[in-house]
């Protein structure tokens, strides 16, 4: 039976063959001039197949550490120290600190390495020098003979070193724990023998193909590949990392709440972020003296300064409402509405600004829309505030509109988020009654989180504009639900994205 | 906000009942309060005016008094814990800010009494002078209503909810006493008719709650007591400063700065005189009504006081509960709950309400005077929604069928987002709120007359609102200058420039903005990005050299083509690399994708 055989394994069988001896894996790479990686595979194949044996032999390396060549020039701290106490034949301990600070070296390595050096010993309140220390000043000691060897080989073997005649067991007392100068790695040495079913088969008929990691075109259009082996990999093993450009997080969670509420049947609206007073506060029937209103909470603008209002008839229905209810049914708030309020610039507050504009403009059954955008408030930014963030707010115009349609709308808009499981709570908003929270249950936290509020929009809200059906509300924020799906802890991190970090989060998440 | 802290215990002895806390939580979520947490508080007594001071348990010991304002060095002694909950203050629902008021409204829901509460106030024969100048620029502060309030033996916990509820009541109302402020006082000691009118700030001297036996004057209390350093403000455009004074010269109070030490309650006063003043008709009456109420439901019989105004007497406090007529079909219609009558009268009895059929679906609702959210027949749905509780309303869809159509700045970022990703860039965000450093200065620009100007942000870094998005993306790869080159990134958003013609004076705008950083990124490969976008969306620029100051010379063009077609791009000058501590070329561009407002 023939064998077929790569030009790698030819080589190193070659190689074995000619041998007197075993030979390690680093003698068979210098002398095949075959890589380590592809060299280990070669062998771990021949062992399988029982051509080749491996004995592992237990080795120690010392390797030393990247600046031990300079340490070494200037010589160890311990070392440094001995000429001064030969000459006195002992320092004060509490002189040492200074004696140290001259010399520029750590003072409690003197006595750390010097100790068990047997060089320097305390003599109560003495640090003073041994005979060995006396004798030491001009003979290196074996770990610096090794660490030499080390750092001119790159590292080296301790049982190399045992050949060389240096004490290897006080080369390990000494390194042991002194990783800021050499490390000691255990290794094994594999040394590889031909065995005599290798010998046998290489005697036989063998068949040398060439081996690659890959065809050329040539290769392939030439037939030579009937001469080529592909080099079998381990397809087990695992690959580099890699990601593909992404949606950004927080877009994709916008975009999931547009798709949502567009298969609900809403149409999608837009309004401006730098939005009047009146219809961020007083189209929705929020009092001028209101504490939402003031400057702690509200960007208000400089430039522009004020904003064109819509007709005069309209005004007059908002003015009457507020102050005393107009035909509303309400009682209104009783206090004097003022236009020029009403003309102030602000960053919208919130999106329901865009959900009333939305009613005015066609205020007639059924209608239903939803806008998400970005909505502004006071607040200094950390890791759970920002001063800007997104909100969906949506709107249901219609003869069946009810608090009970309103919760079910809701329900079904998170059910298409992802969460099954939603509950309510009834709440206070100064347009909408009822009102209700919306909570989901999150269960990768374990726990219920508030995502926005919802309503019925009061008449004082909806007559003026021509509206006499009920319309039902909502404004859920979008940054707090992206946070918790993607678990970031900090919301920062979705606007100064570490661009890893992003690339992290799985599509279908 | 402030919050309200309901101490389990106490809120059982007021139901007569052993409820959990959990219960009692779920309970108060389903009124509609919101609830912060449950924790546990440590109390100290204040060693000046008797008040317990309370204090989470991991805080540290007061050394101050929240109420009367006392300090001294070494921190209160603590006298018991207690288990609370902890609610957020509903600025619209002040009968909900003190045990006693919520106890009401927690007895209702637990099905434990119905219907209104009774509010039988008897006449008294305390009678208050008010002098005419109160109505005057001088000192204006012109509305007084009082009531006699007789407690059972008040102890630590009644005498805290009631300092509580006051302090409450001066921020839900009150706005921090500008409009409304209040006075507790020991009635035992006070000797009617009461007098309330103005004093010289310098020529009248009395003793300050907190620092029993230290006479000062008005104007010194205003100078040095914490109290009168706090509300000096309040004082500020007047010559004389009201004061109220019994018939003895006994000094009650200097609204709305600080009661005397003299008239102060204690623990183991009884018959309490409470006044409000402020410059507000509503807020002093509803104040009032809030504040008695409370202390009826804490087990208080009222008594009214008749105010001699200039023009007649007036007697308070008038708790007769009001009326609103609720028709029943609306009300279900509305809810879209499908309650039978007698469920109905039944929702709204829990929520203690009185309810009498008028006639046909009609029905007269009887509320209490101090639920002053009430102004329209939907707030007594919103009352018959919680009655019904929540949990039990089975969510529907309105049937009705409507077809969904997004909006085209919004296809269009799809479009551009696809094609991105498709080229490999990754999408960032960043925030359209900057200072004029990140908008401009980094840039060598100079502000234009084109961007948004906030008037009064918290801090510097929302001054402007962005008209161009080229610092999102630098200090995107600023954050990211250590990882791997060349980075490819872009954003779609809105950027927001003045506009006079429009209604907002501002148009809008959606950008799509990208950026290449790396040791090669330059003009060349941004351009072919550009290209290859604009041939995706059908469209041909023309490309014209341009200079600007975030820009190499000779690296910048601007593109301009049929329907607004505008676009920016080239090569970041090093200078602004340095200023965004970035160590490569970038090639940035941005184009205008459509108009939005």
């Amino acid at each position: 039976m023939q064998t077929i055989l790569n030009e790698t394994q030819w080589n190193v069988y070659q190689t074995l063959l000619k041998a007197t001896d075993s030979l390690s894996a680093q003698e068979l790479v210098e002398k095949t001039g075959i890589d380590h990686p592809m060299m280990a595979a070669t062998l771990m194949q021949g062992e399988q197949d029982g051509w080749l044996t491996i004995k592992e032999i237990p080795r120690e390396e010392l390797v030393p550490s990247e600046d031990v060549a300079a340490l070494m020039e200037q010589g160890l701290p311990e070392r440094r120290v001995l000429p001064l106490l030969a000459e006195k034949g002992k320092i004060p301990m509490r002189d040492l600190a200074d004696v140290a600070k001259e010399l520029d070296i750590p003072i409690h390595e003197i006595i750390k390495f010097g100790g068990p050096r047997g060089w320097v010993e305390k003599d109560k309140g003495d640090l003073a020098i041994t005979e060995a220390g006396r004798a030491a000043i001009d003979t290196p000691d074996a770990d610096e003979k090794a660490l030499k060897f080390a750092v001119e080989k790159g590292s080296i073997y301790l049982d190399e070193l045992a050949n060389q005649g240096i004490d290897v067991e006080r080369v390990k007392m000494l390194l042991n724990n002194r990783n800021a100068v050499a490390k000691i790695k255990p290794r094994t040495l594999r040394l590889t023998l031909i065995t005599e079913t290798g010998r046998k088969v290489l005697s036989g008929d063998v068949k040398v193909v060439k081996e690659r990691n890959v065809l050329t075109s040539d290769d392939i259009t030439s037939g030579e590949w009937k001469n080529i082996q592909l080099r079998q990999y381990d397809v087990t093993l695992a690959a580099e990392k890699t990601a593909p450009a992404k949606i950004h997080p927080m877009q994709k969670i916008i975009q999931l709440t547009r798709r949502a509420f567009l298969e609900m049947g809403f149409s999608e609206i837009v309004a401006p972020q730098v939005e009047s007073a009146f219809w961020d506060f007083d189209a929705l029937f929020q009092p001028q003296d209101h504490p939402a209103r003031d400057m702690q909470d509200t960007f208000y603008l400089t430039r522009p300064n004020e904003a064109k209002l819509p007709a005069d008839d309209i005004i007059e229905r908002i003015r009457q409402t507020h102050e005393n209810g107009w035909t509303t049914g309400s009682t209104g708030w009783g206090y004097k509405w003022n236009i020029e309020r009403a003309r102030q610039t602000v960053l919208r507050t919130h999106t329901t600004a865009s959900s009333i504009r939305a009613l005015a403009q066609d205020p007639n059954p059924p209608r239903k829309v939803f806008c998400v955008g970005k909505v502004f408030r006071n607040e200094a930014i950390s890791y759970k505030h920002l001063p800007e963030f997104f909100q969906v707010d949506g709107i249901i115009i219609d003869e069946h509109a009810s608090l009970a349609t309103l919760l079910g709308t809701l329900k079904e808009f998170y059910r298409k988020m992802g969460f099954s499981k939603v509950k309510f709570k009834p709440s206070f908003f100064p347009y909408t009654e009822p009102s209700a929270e919306v909570f989901v249950y999150m269960e990768s936290k374990q726990a219920w989180i508030e995502l926005g509020g919802s309503g019925v929009f009061r008449p004082e809200v909806t007559r003026p504009f021509g509206c006499n059906v009920p319309v039902l509300a909502w404004g859920l924020g979008l940054d707090r639900l992206a946070m918790m799906r993607y678990g970031f802890k900090d919301i920062r991190e979705l606007y100064w994205s570490d661009l890893d970090r992003i690339k992290e989060v799985p599509l279908c998440q | 906000m402030p919050v309200v802290a309901v101490s389990v215990k106490r809120m059982n002895q007021l139901l007569h009942h052993e409820y959990e806390m959990d219960r009692l939580v779920a309970a108060l979520e389903q009124l509609g309060c919101d609830v912060e947490d449950t924790a546990t508080q440590a109390l100290y007594r204040c060693p000046a005016c008797e008040t317990p001071n309370d204090k989470l348990e991991q805080e540290p010991a007061p050394k101050r008094c929240d109420f009367c304002g006392y300090e001294r060095d070494e921190p209160f002694e603590q006298f018991a814990t207690d288990r609370v909950i902890r609610l957020d203050l509903l600025a619209d629902r002040p009968d909900l800010f003190d045990s006693g008021g919520i106890s009401r409204a927690l007895k209702g829901y637990m099905g434990l009494e119905q219907g209104l509460s009774d509010f039988s106030v008897s006449k008294g024969d305390v009678q208050v002078d008010v002098d005419p100048i109160m109505n005057n620029t001088d000192t204006y502060r012109p509305f007084i209503v009082c009531a006699v309030v007789t407690m059972p033996l008040l102890d630590q916990d009644s005498l805290r909810e009631i300092m509580r509820l006051q302090e409450n009541l001066h921020w839900g109302i009150g706005r921090d006493r500008k409009l409304a402020s209040i006075g507790v006082y020991d009635m035992a000691v006070i000797k009617p008719p009461i007098k309330y009118s103005v004093v010289d700030p310098d020529k009248f001297k009395f003793c300050p709650l907190g620092m029993p036996g230290v006479q000062m004057t008005p104007r010194q209390i205003l100078e040095d007591h914490p109290k009168g350093k706090a509300y000096a403000h309040l004082m500020a455009p007047y010559k004389k400063y009201p004061i109220l004074i019994d018939s003895k010269q006994l000094v009650l109070s200097m609204p709305p700065i600080i009661n005397s030490d003299e008239t102060k309650c204690k623990l183991g006063s009884t018959r309490l005189f409470i006044d409000v003043t402020g410059i507000s008709r509503d807020a002093v009456v509803n104040s009032l009504n809030t504040l008695v109420s409370a202390l009826a439901e804490l087990g208080g019989t009222m008594e009214t006081v008749t105010m001699n105004y200039p023009d007649g007497p007036q007697a308070t406090p008038n708790l007769e509960p009001r009326n609103i007529d609720v028709n029943y079909s609306a009300a279900r219609k509305w809810l879209g709950l499908p309650f039978t009558r007698d469920e109905f009268m039944g929702y709204l009895r829990k929520m203690r309400l009185n309810v009498q059929l008028k006639s046909g679906d009609d029905y007269t609702v009887s509320y209490p005077a101090f639920r002053t959210d009430i102004r329209h027949e939907v707030d007594i749905f919103a009352d018959l929604a919680i009655g019904f509780e929540y949990p039990n309303i089975e969510p529907k869809l309105v049937p009705t069928m409507t077809i969904g159509v997004p909006r085209p700045e919004e296809e269009i970022s799809s479009l551009v987002r696809d094609a991105m990703i498709g080229l490999g860039f990754n999408e960032v965000m960043s925030l359209q709120l900057q200072s004029l450093e990140r908008q401009f200065g980094k840039y060598g620009m100079e502000p234009s007359n084109e961007h948004v100007i906030v008037e009064n942000p918290k801090t510097i870094e929302q001054k402007v609102v962005r008209s161009h998005m080229m610092t999102g993306l630098m200090e995107t790869f600023h954050k990211n200058r250590r990882k791997a080159m060349p980075q490819w990134i872009f954003e779609l958003g809105n950027v927001v420039i003045i506009d006079p013609e429009k209604e907002t004076g501002t148009s809008e705008y959606r950008h799509l903005a990208f950026g290449i950083i790396g040791p090669d990124a330059g003009y060349a490969e941004a351009r072919m990005v550009l290209d290859s976008i604009l041939a995706e969306l059908n469209l041909t620029g023309e490309y014209t050299p341009a200079t600007h100051p975030a820009f190499c010379d000779g690296r910048l063009a601007e593109v301009t083509g049929p329907d607004g077609l505008c676009a920016r791009i080239g090569e970041i000058h090093p200078r602004v690399l340095n200023n965004f501590g970035l160590a490569y070329p970038v090639a940035y561009c941005e184009l205008r994708l459509k108009q939005v407002i």
